[in-house]
């Protein structure tokens, strides 16, 4: 099945989810738009709603309210389409990793890679008749992700891929999908709550707290909108600006700010880093969320455009 | 982004082309059949056994009871007195069990359905493995349905013929044979024994995609089929039209089979319940009361033997209607939770993307002016 290629792997919009008629809200009023081909981080605290988010787009449940676009149609009729890994890496305990490849090439008949898949296993040396049931958390993440891969999908979804693996396992995994979205354009959505380890990998960030999208962009352009600022407490003036967090200790003022209009040559400026970033958004709740309802359509291009107050301006009319 | 560490293709040969529909059929098929390799043992292996314990009843063992009653009967005429009392038990024995075990196969069939075909797929994860994985969630629950239907069927139906038969071969020769109405062996010898495996399948599988869980899937089908058992027993004697048999006092209540419904006619015609006969004069035959109740003879509504297989067809017919509605309860609950139904807000979101991107050139326009 193929189809026109669409600007966007993933659009929500007002996207909710509460478990039960009375439940708790696990995800609300979630909108973003992450363009096709990129490798996207979801970060967020526990039960920050990472795993239910990418549950729906998988087409694995359905929102309560709102709705998701996954490349281009329903989540659904996507799901040929789209590969998912699930956070406990669902695996069937009885058959050996052999047969589960065979699985995955019998149930994707027409879009089944088997060298990536078999490479991905062969690189955890792996024996091919072991079962599933004696491999070791780390082990299984392996067989999951070569399932997913092996299908070759247009998106690609990550619950907490990374969690269960060794360092060097780590390295060589995230090399094999960053490869994979190079060779083939693939979308990757990867959620964790290790910011570091997505910072080199990731160029788009979707950082969600209490069941809301807090921020959404390019990781280039999130950072460059805002800046971490010191100034003299007294003097120091921060209105007009967006404040995420600050604090003063003694005469000294530092804060984390969306600056909007030239910032005053005494202060002492420098960009965030995306750990910076998120960690501040995350202590500070109540902090004005960015999420641009369109970010400038790039998804052709490879220029950076978009200045600070420019992302700005976009989050604050939408 | 990090190089290129993995040994990737850098041409991907030819990739197979996507199977017609009754090979991708097969495939699931032989997939599910892998999975549940156990499972498939175990009822093969049972349906042997149980196959086998009623071809040796209704053979040998009913052969040496009858001869065992024959002899015994004949220490009444006082004729030659001995009986071989151990082929009487052991047919009584093996009669019990492979019935019992006829009646507990539906509810075995619900304890799996509930907790390992359905429940523990969706709990441990491996069901939204396989919907991701190419397998639409409809096509996943009718390939979980439609095999374990026909196996069950298949089986199932084999043993309550084999029940037959072997009931049949004793009836009138073995006197402690039961009778067509008794409660098990009215079940055991008939297809409403199909009817309820079916059903318990149907249950199993409900309560294992409400419950998302093993273990509770597994008490809500086992519940639910006893349920759906007791509920056919109750509907059964009302599915067919029964007959009425009036006979006078002196004779007592006639008719034997199921009863529906029994009592006293009374001299205008009218039939009434019986009447509470106290002990003393239920010594004397009830008579008093009788009198006083104005009886002058009993009517006895049942059904007699002949009855056995519109009853039988019946019932199975209602318990095959409640299969198809909790299929089709199962499939629709299995599409809401998934978004199988989900086609018809495409138009929608297609026209939000629209209207979105040219909110977005506007604004664009507006930052640039």
């Amino acid at each position: 099945m193929t189809s026109r290629p669409t600007p966007y792997a993933l659009r929500a919009t007002a996207l909710g989810k509460r478990f039960g008629r009375r439940g708790a809200w696990a995800l609300r009023d979630c909108s973003f738009r992450l363009p096709a081909g990129r490798v996207c981080a979801v970060v967020g605290p526990n039960g920050a709603g990472k795993s239910t988010l990418l549950a729906l787009a998988a087409g694995l449940t359905t929102p309560s309210e709102g709705e998701v676009i996954v490349l281009g149609t329903d989540p659904a009729s996507a799901r040929a389409r789209v590969g998912y890994v699930a956070q406990d890496k669902p695996l069937y305990p009885q058959l050996t990793v052999a047969e589960t490849l065979r699985l995955g090439a019998d149930l994707n008949p027409g879009h089944w890679d088997p060298s990536v898949a078999e490479a991905v296993v062969r690189a955890g040396e792996l024996a091919p008749g072991s079962r599933i049931r004696s491999l070791s958390g780390g082990q299984r993440t392996r067989v999951a992700l070569a399932l997913a891969l092996g299908k070759r999908p247009e998106l690609l979804l990550l619950d907490e891929p990374m969690a269960d693996l060794d360092p060097l396992a780590r390295h060589e995994l995230m090399g094999t999908l960053m490869a994979q979205a190079a060779q083939y354009g693939t979308t990757i959505v990867m959620s964790s709550h290790v910011v570091a380890e997505l910072e080199d990998s990731c160029d788009h960030l979707l950082l969600v707290g209490g069941g809301r999208v807090r921020l959404a962009g390019e990781i280039d352009e999130l950072t460059e909108a805002h800046a971490r600022v010191s100034a003299s407490a007294e003097t120091a003036d921060l209105t007009g600006h967006t404040v995420v967090e600050s604090r003063t200790t003694g005469r000294q003022l530092t804060a984390l700010i969306r600056p909007d209009g030239p910032l005053p040559a005494e202060w002492r400026t420098a960009s965030p880093t995306l750990e910076e970033l998120v960690l501040a958004y995350l202590r500070n709740p109540r902090a004005a969320s960015l999420t641009p309802a369109e970010p400038a359509d790039r998804a052709g291009t490879t220029t950076k455009a978009g200045t600070g107050n420019a992302t700005a301006d976009t989050g604050a009319a939408a | 982004m990090s190089a290129l560490t993995s040994p990737l293709p850098t041409a991907p040969g030819p990739l197979p082309a996507a199977p017609g529909r009754p090979a991708a059929l097969a495939r699931d098929l032989r997939w599910l059949l892998r999975l549940h390799r156990p499972t498939l043992y175990v009822w093969a292996a049972l349906v042997v056994v149980l196959a086998a314990a009623l071809l040796w009843l209704a053979g040998p063992l009913t052969d040496a009871s009858a001869d065992a009653w024959r002899d015994y009967n004949a220490c009444r005429d006082g004729g030659r007195c001995s009986y071989y009392q151990d082929a009487i038990l052991r047919y009584k024995d093996v009669y019990s069990y492979t019935t019992v075990a006829l009646t507990a196969l539906p509810f075995l069939v619900a304890a799996w359905s509930g907790a390992a075909l359905i429940g523990r797929e969706l709990e441990s994860g491996t069901a939204h493995l396989a919907w991701t994985q190419g397998v639409s969630p409809a096509r996943w629950l009718a390939v979980k349905l439609a095999a374990p239907a026909v196996l069950v069927t298949a089986g199932t139906g084999l043993l309550v013929w084999l029940h037959h038969r072997a009931w049949s071969a004793a009836h009138g020769r073995v006197d402690t044979a039961k009778s067509w109405y008794d409660g098990l062996t009215l079940h055991a010898n008939g297809p409403t024994t199909v009817g309820l495996a079916l059903a318990g399948l149907g249950c199993g599988a409900l309560a294992g995609l409400l419950w998302r869980r093993a273990l509770p899937a597994l008490a809500t089908g086992l519940v639910a089929t006893a349920a759906v058992r007791v509920l056919a027993d109750r509907l059964m004697p009302h599915l067919w039209a029964a007959d009425t048999v009036v006979t006078p006092l002196s004779r007592g209540p006639g008719g034997v089979g199921i009863t529906v419904d029994e009592g006293i006619v009374t001299s205008t015609g009218a039939h009434v319940p019986l009447p509470h006969c106290p002990p003393e004069d239920a010594v004397h035959g009830c008579t008093a009361t009788y009198a006083e109740a104005d009886a002058v003879g009993f009517f006895h509504t049942y059904h007699p033997a002949a009855h056995y297989w519109p009853l039988q067809l019946t019932t199975t017919a209602v318990l095959l209607a409640l299969v198809a509605v909790l299929t089709v309860i199962a499939f629709r609950l299995l599409g809401r939770s998934t978004g199988g139904a989900a086609r018809g807000r495409r138009t929608a979101g297609a026209g939000q993307e629209r209207q979105g991107r040219r909110t977005a050139a506007a604004r664009r326009t507006g930052v640039a002016a």
